[in-house]
């Protein structure tokens, strides 16, 4: 019950304040506000009762049981019946939670709040619209990653784009009209061929099995069904289908995290972004190709995810770790260094993912939550900075720490965070990440090498991290050009918004147990299933 | 030989929700002549669609007297959603052309609309060559006349006499093509034709067959404007008004669809054994006219500032994916696939964005200035909010984007396509698909430009016009239509599987190579 009414209380909220009307941005940004409380309440609600839930189950499923995921607090209703009178089947609003996604939406909720707060005075245009559209973007967000039938999925998916276009295209800088048509174009064209992937399973299923489901955990319980068989022809059917399937859905995914050939629209997109938009892009959006990976690349298509997936993404990843540094150092432009940092974190956590063993998903999971918290503080940070200087350029700042302490201090801080501070939450994950890929087991694949370039990843994202630290706030005082207007430090509106943050990343550097315990059971299911098609490919090899 | 008396008796009846709306139109052309409103004459017509939707469904025909292969007209399942949309569509095309005319020409362009409407319905009953012949022409006809109503001068007349030209060309091949299929079974009744083709001692279907349908594709390709019969659509819209180019936008292809799906005997009038097997050359045919008409309708469409040539590509182009739902079906090893339930869906998805498209640049637009660059709209969020948002949705929906009817109609043409891939053997079908995804990201790209317009930009020279309640209550139909075709598609879904369902048997030890 829970699950769905975190869908549409944004939505709600999304009417109220669009009906505020142009004149009412003041009350729009009340409404706002008192949505995505309302939705981190109810999400904490949702959390408290399913942490223990989660972390009581087994910690694998037995070989009696089915290889599969089992969501709690399920809904499911019947939007479209699409099988015959014999075979009934539909597509459902099927939502639930489970280890993988619980820790995501919390992330979501958590992140709307500052959200709303950063864009209190920075909004000054069409107020109510803004708000609606960002409402709007939550209920797509967490849409995605409750939903457990496969065309909901890729509803929310596909229904992240739209307010995401209207917020950059109406709300962002001076190139915001390419930067959104930019990002919109990228992501649709890769999701409409990830559909095709989508629809391809499904089909592929029912030829096979003569079951017709978009459930996702059914269809991962049949797929590893047949994948069991002995039979050859069986086995090489679902080979090539495996494989198709694979490259569909990484064209989607890939997009969205974004891995490096297909990287270009995320700087253009961060750097127009109103700052709630980069915040919740950084956030969260980023997290569902990776989350897409995790949830269906992987477990529907292990044996492809294993043979070209591992090679290929863990490629590409690693270009992007080096890539995405290297551009970072070489920018001008704080949040555009950011914006490529991201790609550089985005890329561990990717590789992690592929790691297919239980520290290195561990790791991508924790690192998907830790690189919301670390970015989504450093671009609210990088857009208080702007707010009160009107520029963004590293050399037009210096010694910044003497005029604004607080925001110094929690600059240095999320820096720490996002580098991997030992006790801050970045740490984790990349630890984790690190031990995965050093214990990889994937024929053809050099772990050596992809942990060498994941601790060059880890040096350069401090290198350039600190070298803006370093450039803009610390050394002679250097005060871009402002008109006059008293600049203060941090109010409270923006404590507000960046202390629990802050706390966030300390707490879950502490004590990232809860997370790694909740998720074990759904990680564990992963990892079999992976472990299983291991097993097939060295069969295959040794015949 | 008595059932084939009652059945040549009874034959008007089967006709009677055409003769009411012929016979409105005779009131129309007849009173028009002496009084000119626009009020009273559309008040007419209006009663004229709705009077033809009362006697379709208070005057059933007892089939069971009736034989399909002497009967020159047979109600089967395509027949009722041939005339509900022809009947919507039309009171929609009516209603959206309201504020575009003047109380002189309205009497003769409702009149047109009724005869036209009467005309599409009509294909979807017709079960002899010469019935669909007449009924594409009483859609023909009308039309040049409507093309020219609205809006004089040079380019209209251009225009006009371009559609004409060249519609009779196309209706020339396509009477070529009836004259071979006559040929070779010695009959024109449809149903009839397909018995004599399904016949089991046939050794080997004539190659004459295949000239036929060729004729028959390339006559009907005019109508759905398939690439490469598509080149009058840009023109032809950007001549002349929105009313008339929503209406050619619409009409023709739902006509055309129809017609098609008769003339391959994918329903027909009862159980037949065996279907028409027009062997992998069909198929390939029509996989090869789908791929055309949506790569260069698309390709051609981002290249476009004019929107109503913009729109007229992206007509081309959405024809190209309902070809698509069509190479599916006559693809008979999968046989009993969906891809018919999809081209029916799509086509009414189809028919609620592009006429609710062009409702919005008819209201946008006076007399005095029409609205015909895509920069014009710039802006429109602010001086006409719910028009861009009506606007917005309906391009969204061209885009394919979820919980719009486009995307529900892409989904399932999708599913129908890859159901077939995995069937058969080759690739074909795969490939068609992912040149169906390419397509769809590229389409994006020009739709994406006019919300662009819409919403990223101010406007630099405001639009004066205003929607009027006509218009208002059409583009109303068509967002309701989009968006419960999106977020809860599962009754139009229904009802195009019970219009769609492909009535063969499957046998497919009977295909022959």
């Amino acid at each position: 019950m829970l699950v769905w009414l975190i869908l549409v209380v944004p939505l709600i909220g999304a009417v109220i304040a669009a009906l505020c009307g142009r004149g009412g941005a003041a009350s729009a940004r009340w409404v706002a506000l008192a949505s995505v409380m309302i939705n981190l309440a109810l999400t904490v609600a949702l959390m408290l009762p399913a942490i223990t839930r989660l972390s009581a189950r087994t910690p694998a499923p037995t070989d009696a049981e089915a290889l599969s995921f089992a969501p709690n607090d399920v809904t499911r209703i019947d939007l479209l019946p699409v099988g015959t009178d014999s075979r009934p089947a539909a597509i459902q609003f099927y939502v639930g939670i489970d280890g993988l996604n619980l820790w995501l939406i919390v992330l979501t909720s958590f992140l709307m709040v500052p959200s709303v707060l950063i864009s209190w005075t920075a909004i000054t245009e069409r107020g109510n619209e803004f708000y609606a559209w960002l409402l709007i973007l939550e209920t797509g967000m967490l849409g995605v990653f409750v939903s457990f039938d496969l065309i909901l999925f890729y509803v929310f998916f596909e229904l992240t784009l739209v307010p995401l276009y209207f917020l950059i295209g109406v709300w962002g800088g001076p190139l915001r009209r390419d930067a959104a048509r930019k990002f919109f174009l990228f992501t649709l064209a890769g999701s409409v061929i990830a559909l095709l992937g989508l629809i391809g399973i499904v089909i592929a299923c029912k030829n096979q099995t003569g079951e017709l489901t978009f459930a996702i955990p059914r269809l991962i319980e049949l797929v590893q069904q047949q994948l069991r068989m002995e039979d050859t022809r069986i086995r090489e059917y679902w080979h090539q289908i495996q494989l198709m399937v694979f490259l569909a859905m990484t064209a989607g995914f890939a997009v969205k995290v974004p891995l490096f050939p297909v990287h270009t629209w995320l700087p253009l997109a961060h750097v127009e972004a109103p700052t709630a938009g980069s915040v919740l892009l950084a956030g969260v959006l980023l997290k569902l190709g990776s989350y897409g990976f995790l949830r269906l690349a992987i477990p529907l298509c292990p044996d492809a995810a294993l043979s070209i997936g591992v090679p290929l993404l863990g490629t590409l990843a690693a270009i992007g770790i080096i890539y995405g540094a290297l551009c970072a150092f070489a920018q001008q432009d704080v949040k555009k260094m950011v914006a490529y940092s991201s790609v550089s974190h985005m890329g561990f956590c990717v590789l992690g993912l592929f790691t297919l063993n239980s520290a290195g998903i561990n790791g991508g999971l924790l690192q998907m939550i830790n690189h919301g918290l670390s970015t989504g503080g450093l671009f609210l940070l990088v857009g208080m900075l702007y707010e009160r200087y009107h520029t963004r350029m590293i050399p037009d700042y210096g010694g910044m720490a003497a005029r604004l302490k607080l925001l110094s201090f929690f600059m240095v801080f999320i820096c720490l965070t996002s580098v991997g501070f030992p006790g801050l939450n970045g740490f984790v994950g990349e630890m984790l990440i690190l031990a995965g890929t050093y214990t990889m087991n994937v024929p053809g694949v050099s772990s050596n090498l992809l942990v060498f370039i994941i601790a060059c990843g880890i040096f350069m994202g401090g290198w350039y991290l600190f070298t803006m630290l370093k450039n803009v706030f610390f050394g002679p005082l250097h005060e871009p050009h402002h008109d006059g207007h008293v600049v203060g430090d941090l109010n409270g509106r923006e404590l507000a918004a960046i202390v629990p943050v802050a706390i966030a990343c300390i707490v879950l550097g502490l004590f990232p147990q809860p997370v790694l315990d909740s998720a074990r059971r759904d990680v564990n299911t992963v990892v079999k299933i992976a472990d299983a098609a291991r097993d097939r490919a060295a069969m295959t090899k040794n015949q | 030989m008595d059932l084939t008396v009652t059945t040549l008796q009874s034959v008007f009846r089967l006709a009677a929700p055409e003769a009411a709306l012929v016979l409105a139109a005779c009131i129309v052309f007849l009173g028009g002549a002496f009084y000119q409103s626009k009020c009273l004459w559309g008040a007419i017509a209006i009663a004229g669609f709705i009077g033809s939707a009362i006697v379709m469904f208070c005057d059933p025909v007892d089939l069971s007297e009736l034989r399909p292969t002497v009967s020159s007209l047979w109600p089967g399942q395509l027949t009722f959603y041939t005339r509900i949309v022809a009947l919507v569509g039309g009171i929609v095309l009516l209603l959206m052309s309201w504020d575009e005319l003047a109380d002189e020409q309205a009497p003769d362009y409702f009149a047109c609309l009724l005869a036209l409407t009467a005309g599409t319905a009509l294909v979807g009953s017709a079960n002899e060559l010469i019935t669909l012949f007449l009924a594409l022409e009483l859609i023909s006809i009308p039309t040049y006349v409507m093309l020219y109503l609205p809006r004089t001068g040079k380019p209209a007349q251009e225009a006009a006499v371009k559609y004409f030209l060249l519609s009779i060309f196309s209706s020339a091949l396509l009477l070529f093509g009836f004259s071979y299929l006559y040929g070779v079974t010695g009959t024109t009744n449809l149903a009839a034709i397909h018995e004599a083709l399904t016949r089991q001692d046939l050794p080997q279907l004539p190659a004459l067959l295949m000239a036929a349908f060729v004729m028959i594709v390339a006559g009907i390709g005019f109508r759905i404007t398939a690439v490469p019969f598509h080149f009058y659509a840009p023109d032809v819209y950007e001549g002349t008004a929105n009313g008339p180019a929503a209406l050619l936008a619409f009409i023709p292809k739902v006509a055309g669809f129809v017609a098609l799906i008769h003339l391959f005997g994918f329903v027909g009038p009862g159980p037949i054994l065996h279907t028409l097997d027009l062997g992998t050359r069909l198929p390939l045919l029509l996989w090869i006219l789908a791929t055309l008409t949506m790569t260069v309708g698309n390709v051609v469409a981002v290249w476009q500032t004019d929107i109503k040539r913009m729109l007229a590509y992206s007509g081309i182009a959405h024809s190209g994916y309902m070809l698509m739902g069509l190479a599916t079906v006559s693809h008979l090893e999968s046989g009993g696939n969906n891809g018919l339930p999809a081209l029916l869906f799509y086509l009414i998805a189809y028919g609620a964005m592009t006429v609710g498209a062009f409702t919005v640049l008819q209201a946008v637009s006076t007399r005095e200035r029409q609205v015909t660059q895509i920069d014009e709209l710039a802006g429109l969020s602010g001086t006409h909010p719910s028009l861009a948002a009506a606007f917005a949705l309906f391009l969204f929906s061209m885009i394919g984007l979820p919980l719009t009817a486009g995307f529900t109609g892409k989904f399932m043409l999708f599913m129908s396509a890859l159901t077939t891939q995995s069937q058969a053997q080759d690739r074909m079908f795969l490939w068609l698909a992912i040149i169906a995804a390419i397509n769809a990201a590229i389409g994006a790209f020009y739709y994406l430009r006019v919300v662009g317009a819409m919403y990223l930009r101010s406007a630099i020279k405001p639009l004066p016009g205003h929607v009027g309640w006509a218009g208002a209550l059409a583009l109303a139909v068509c967002a309701v239509v989009t968006i419960w075709m999106g977020c809860y598609p599962a009754h139009a879904v229904d009802f195009v599987r019970r219009s769609g369902q492909p009535v063969y048997v499957m046998d497919p030890a009977a295909i022959r190579r």
